[in-house]
């Protein structure tokens, strides 16, 4: 194994769930200056300096650490080998133990792992990434890959599910914020960042959310991004539900190719305060 | 802002109200889905001394303890809200996580003197204000093990007092 790779693949693991890029920064900076609530403006600088102590130590944003969740794009002069894979698979768990991650990961069989009764592995590497996603890029020499570390709170209130849409956008904006609205005031951990994919299938759509995460920037706003967030800010939800206007920061939307028939499929992930956890290697 | 130290006496509790931010320092207990409902029945058996555990004016924290720290996971899990009742029923005085509640629960806080507060999920600045970890039961459980804990400096909102709450529109 090469340990270069696992070694920048461990440290990018670490970076991902102890920092906030630049824009994320940004995002909350702004909010903070225009929220006129007072308890959600407290809340929002008690985030944003838990981000910088976070990145100061290297230690983790938030104690539910996440599942590694593995994006890569590769370009047609590069190749993901399954010894590269390896490499980066042991890296995550070098990079889990480092941060370090929460040991959560469940032991025993599928009845014992679904019922919990197997009990939990003392070891922060046991915990397994999810599969590999893999997109093809224009950049022919690029193999990249973003970890993103995904938390347990907005997966309980994400969605998954079809709209009929009716041959009109605005129907599909107004199932998305119908969905949004109630998960966003249940999440507990706004404000949130809203990722969507829209696809012809649960996975697709799934992938293409994966893919909004991993490449969204707060700076960077699409009009049905910025309607979406309009939208559900109207709600008064605010900073951990105590009120206020910004519920949500930002909208990160991917919309994919599309079947011929009444129904799209739409995914939807009210990311946490700290989500998109993220971060970006060469390799 | 006013300052707490557990144990927390009822006067101080009678004296919140929704919106306050509130200081919390001393030993605290910390638990949620797993652990809690084991708790409730040792409070309604009268087996709580058996696992060495007296929830006289204390503060229960819904967190697991781990390695990555500590915060808050939402107090609206079944498991965790339906906790209130029983344990303010047996003196616990605050419970601090995170998520709006029930008005049945708001009220059930209220007629035992007792308030829900919520933390914001701020695991670096806690890590440097919480010591003294130890396991007071269900080790088993492990991070969602019964752990009683050292704070100092906790800050919090009250989100639920008096028969109020901060999530009433």
């Amino acid at each position: 194994m090469k340990r270069e790779i696992i070694e920048k693949v461990a440290n990018t693991l670490v970076r991902a769930g102890s920092t906030f890029r630049e824009d994320q920064k940004e995002a909350y900076r702004k909010a903070i200056s225009t929220e006129n609530n007072v308890h959600s403006c407290w809340v929002m600088q008690q985030v944003l300096e838990n981000a910088l102590v976070a990145e100061k130590s290297h230690g983790p944003l938030c104690d539910d650490t996440g599942i590694p969740h593995l994006f890569i794009e590769v370009g047609k002069n590069r190749a993901l080998t399954g010894q590269l894979m390896n490499e980066i698979k042991e890296g995550v768990r070098e990079g889990l133990r480092r941060l370090p991650g929460r040991p959560m990961a469940i032991k025993g069989d599928d009845y014992a792992r679904i019922d919990q009764s197997g009990g939990l592995d003392e070891d922060s590497g046991a915990l397994a990434p999810s599969p590999f996603l893999i997109r093809e890029v224009e950049d022919d020499n690029l193999l990249r890959l973003t970890v993103l570390m995904l938390g347990g709170g907005p997966a309980i209130r994400g969605i998954t599910q079809r709209v009929f849409h009716k041959h009109s956008v605005q129907t599909v904006i107004d199932e998305i914020v119908n969905r949004a609205v109630p998960a966003v005031s249940q999440l507990g951990c706004s404000p949130c960042t809203l990722v969507i994919g829209i696809g012809r299938s649960q996975f697709e759509a799934t992938s293409l959310m994966m893919e909004a995460m991993a490449k969204g920037d707060y700076n960077v706003q699409s009009e049905f991004e910025r309607i979406i967030t309009e939208r559900v800010n109207e709600s008064n939800t605010g900073a951990l539900g105590l009120g206020g206007k910004y519920s949500v920061l930002a909208t990160f939307a991917k919309i994919g190719p599309q079947r011929a028939s009444g129904v799209r499929i739409v995914a939807l992930r009210p990311c946490c305060c700290f989500e998109p956890r993220r971060a970006s290697v060469d390799l | 802002m006013k300052y707490l130290k557990t144990p927390i006496s009822e006067e101080d509790i009678a004296n919140l109200e929704v919106g306050d931010v509130v200081s919390i320092s001393g030993y605290i207990y910390t638990g949620r889905d797993a652990v809690l409902p084991k708790i409730v029945k040792h409070a309604e058996d009268g087996t709580l001394a058996d696992v060495n555990v007296d929830l006289q004016g204390q503060v229960i924290f819904h967190t697991a303890v781990s390695l990555a720290g500590v915060g808050p996971t939402s107090s609206n899990k079944l498991e965790i809200e339906s906790s209130f009742g029983p344990l303010s029923r047996h003196g616990i005085k605050m419970h601090l996580g995170k998520g709006a509640i029930k008005p049945e629960t708001v009220k059930e806080l209220a007629e035992n003197n007792a308030v829900f507060a919520v933390i914001p999920p701020v695991t670096a600045l806690l890590g440097s204000q919480t010591s003294d970890i130890e396991v007071v039961c269900y080790p088993e459980l492990g991070m969602e093990a019964l752990h009683k804990i050292k704070v100092e400096n906790y800050q919090a909102i009250i989100a639920a007092a008096q028969g109020k709450s901060i999530y009433d529109k």
